[in-house]
């Protein structure tokens, strides 16, 4: 009864929100360009992103937004850096967008970064967590996710500070989000008196992970496995971990940890392998506020099936270049302003406010989680 | 945390004296060496099992299959539907991705790959598997989405353990079954009357043609063993590999360097390379790093070309398959 009160005061309170303001008679379209990767091993990355843009676009141009809709564009970026580019660029030239979201990984995202700043196009990021997003960045790259930084460091001083290992094996894949957060790791986890016995990388064509694990099991008494892959890698990481009797969900006494990386649905798929598994998360469909019952509600009638945090970040993207646009925003140049400008826009994944790099700089809705038997979270209260 | 307890494959004398801590941790590493053999036996298993389609087309036709990755990837998940939507059991599902691959080779090869050697040109039947590959590749992406699929074998759980190593009921399954179709390939090829006329094809098509042999049925039926074979290696890399769209295409270029490494379409040659590869594979792992496994296998690739370039085994080319 309480999640569809909140929920009904979600939707009214966003259909009010969109309604708001002096209407206009002629409608104005702001396009915006999708950069996803709608093939290869990330394709499940934009598949739910679109099924989060999807979801807002009905929701924001049923009333339109002081006169104004939004329009999207899609182009496969396919989570690599030149597919990526290939793509920017044919935004970039054929649509010609007033604001491009994506990419996911943090590879493809730096190398369109480029190209969409001399374009003079503001690029508002979701999923990549790789620090050169925004540090330095350029004033054209925005991202609400917290960087790898910020993340790394609070999931460092929590495993030694909570969880009070001593030891730590690394595994990640070979890209910039993969080893910058590896790295970051490993140098909290160092400085607060850890040890890390292996910091080990691998590329996204690596399928079996049996031997992996068996070198990580010869390596002695581990502690936690902080691991940076996409899900379909994580999940035959987090099957051979337990297979080898490594972690919890093997019998053993090691504990997997991760940033923000793997969706919801990955634990029911890992089974009882992923059995302790502890992560950041931004989202958790459970969350109480209006905004996200009302967007559970809504994602859960149109696909039947629970949202993720990639279907949310997607939300997030569209429903604030539509806050930015109800600001002002009219074109590329007054969108980036405006965005610059974001202070407490509150999100599905959390609230907005952007720093002089333009990252997210909240952490409100940032925290721990533990996968239980039955696959479900257990929020863990230490942030 | 509670404090740590040593790992399933660490030995238990690390804290005697000196000499005695040396002789246990030569000891205490004989399981990991074991361990990492196993993994490579297993892995490379499944790298014969894709690889054997490919070099039996290639050692009858002298045709690269670019499609073969594909037929992998349906076959898998044939298994996973025949599994999950009719309530089938794994064992079974194995003969019913066999059944999909075969059936599979035989519709592409009448619609698609004989149509185009009748004209007598060897280039486009290559370009076709090209197009056919990216063409199911797509379809695929279409009908059952991007994202991962859970493949779980009731047997992917079960593990034995033994002499500080172990290795799951699928894994051992997968090498099972991989030296059962070795050795049903073999008796097939070398004591069957179409398995030699197979090879007499291979030998030479025009004159088998003249000795009553029809040369279309046989390269079809090779074409059906071959997706058979492809179509059981995805039920069988199902359990073991990240089944998506894409999942055929992620072992298919070692399978491809495998043919070569093993000499271009031989048999005996393909199944050296094979486990030759996963275990190159797996003590890469261990004793250098799993971001440096293609660089030294296709450097092996490259040094096999140079030193070598009929393969490992070189026979002559009726020898082949």
């Amino acid at each position: 009864m309480a999640r569809t009160i909140a929920a009904a005061l979600g939707a009214a309170a966003a259909s009010a929100w969109l309604a708001a303001g002096p209407a206009e008679a002629a409608e104005k379209i702001i396009k915006v360009g999708a950069l996803l990767p709608l093939s290869g091993p990330g394709a499940y990355f934009g598949a739910q992103d679109k099924q989060g843009i999807e979801l807002a676009l009905e929701r924001i141009n049923a009333t339109g937004i002081n006169g104004t809709k939004l329009e999207v564009q899609y182009e496969d970026s396919a989570c690599q850096p030149l597919p990526a580019t290939q793509a920017a660029k044919r935004l970039i030239d054929e649509a010609k967008p007033d604001i491009i979201i994506g990419e996911e990984c943090s590879d493809a995202t730096l190398a369109v970064m480029p190209l969409v700043a001399q374009a003079h196009v503001p690029l508002l990021n979701a999923g990549s967590s790789s620090i050169k997003v925004t540090d330095p960045g350029n004033p054209w790259t925005f991202r609400i996710m917290p960087n790898e930084v910020m993340q790394g460091e609070d999931l460092a001083k929590n495993a030694a500070n909570e969880l009070h290992a001593k030891t730590a094996v690394v595994l990640h894949e070979n890209t910039n989000a993969g080893i910058g957060n590896a790295d970051i790791f490993e140098k909290i986890f160092t400085k607060l008196g850890g040890k890390v016995l292996a910091n080990i990388g691998f590329g996204r064509d690596v399928n079996d992970f049996t031997a992996i694990a068996t070198r990580v099991a010869g390596l002695g008494a581990v502690d936690v496995v902080p691991t940076y892959t996409l899900e379909g890698q994580g999940l035959k990481i987090t099957q051979a971990l337990a297979q080898a009797g490594i972690t919890k969900g093997g019998g053993g006494k090691a504990i997997q940890i991760a940033t923000i990386w793997l969706p919801q649905s990955f634990d029911p798929k890992a089974g009882k392998a992923a059995e302790g598994y502890i992560r950041i998360v931004q989202f958790d469909p459970n969350d109480q506020r209006p905004v996200v019952r009302d967007f559970v509600k809504a994602f859960e009638a149109k696909y039947r099936e629970q949202p993720t945090h990639l279907n949310a970040h997607a939300w997030d993207q569209i429903f604030l270049i539509a806050d930015v646009v109800k600001r002002g925003g009219h074109d590329a140049q007054s969108i980036r302003d405006a965005l610059a400008a974001t202070k407490g826009f509150e999100g599905v994944t959390g609230t907005v406010t952007f720093d002089e790099h333009n990252q997210n700089i909240s952490m409100d809705t940032v925290h721990y989680v533990e996968t239980q038997p039955d696959a479900s979270w257990k929020v863990l209260k230490w942030n | 945390m509670a404090p740590s307890v040593p790992s399933p494959l660490v030995g238990e004398g690390q804290s005697e004296g000196v000499s005695a801590r040396r002789a246990s941790s030569v000891l205490s590493f004989l399981p990991v060496l074991l361990q990492q053999s196993i993994n490579g036996v297993v892995l490379g298993s499944l790298y014969v099992l894709v690889a054997l389609g490919l070099t039996l087309i290639y050692g009858v036709l002298l045709q690269i299959n670019f499609a073969h990755a594909d037929i992998v990837t349906l076959g898998a998940f044939a298994a996973y539907f025949f599994i999950h939507s009719l309530g089938g059991g794994y064992l079974s599902s194995i003969a019913v991705a066999f059944l999909v691959g075969g059936a599979l080779g035989w519709l592409l090869n009448a619609a698609i790959f004989a149509p185009l050697r009748e004209r007598g040109d060897e280039l486009r039947p290559l370009i076709a598997t090209i197009g056919v590959s990216v063409l199911i590749e797509n379809l695929a992406l279409a009908w059952f989405g991007p994202v991962p699929y859970a493949f779980d074998s009731p047997y992917s759980g079960q593990v034995i353990r033994f002499a500080g190593a172990f290795i799951t009921i699928q894994s051992l399954l997968v090498v099972v079954v991989a030296s059962a179709t070795i050795a049903a390939l073999y008796l097939f090829m070398h004591a069957t009357y179409v398995g030699k006329a197979l090879r007499a094809v291979a030998q030479d098509r025009e004159t088998a043609g003249l000795m009553g042999i029809d040369p279309n049925r046989l390269i079809m039926l090779t074409f059906v063993i071959a997706s058979a074979l492809a179509g059981m290696g995805g039920a069988m890399l199902g359990p073991i590999l990240v089944l998506t769209p894409f999942a055929g295409a992620s072992v298919i270029v070692k399978a491809f360097a495998i043919v070569i490494i093993g000499g271009f379409g031989n048999m005996e040659g393909t199944i050296i390379a094979g486990l030759f590869v996963g275990l190159i594979e797996s003590f890469t792992t261990q004793f250098l790093d799993p971001g440096l496994i293609d660089i030294v296998v296709f450097g092996l690739l490259l040094a096999t070309l140079a030193i070598r370039p009929t393969g490992l085994i070189a026979e002559r080319r009726e020898e082949n398959v």
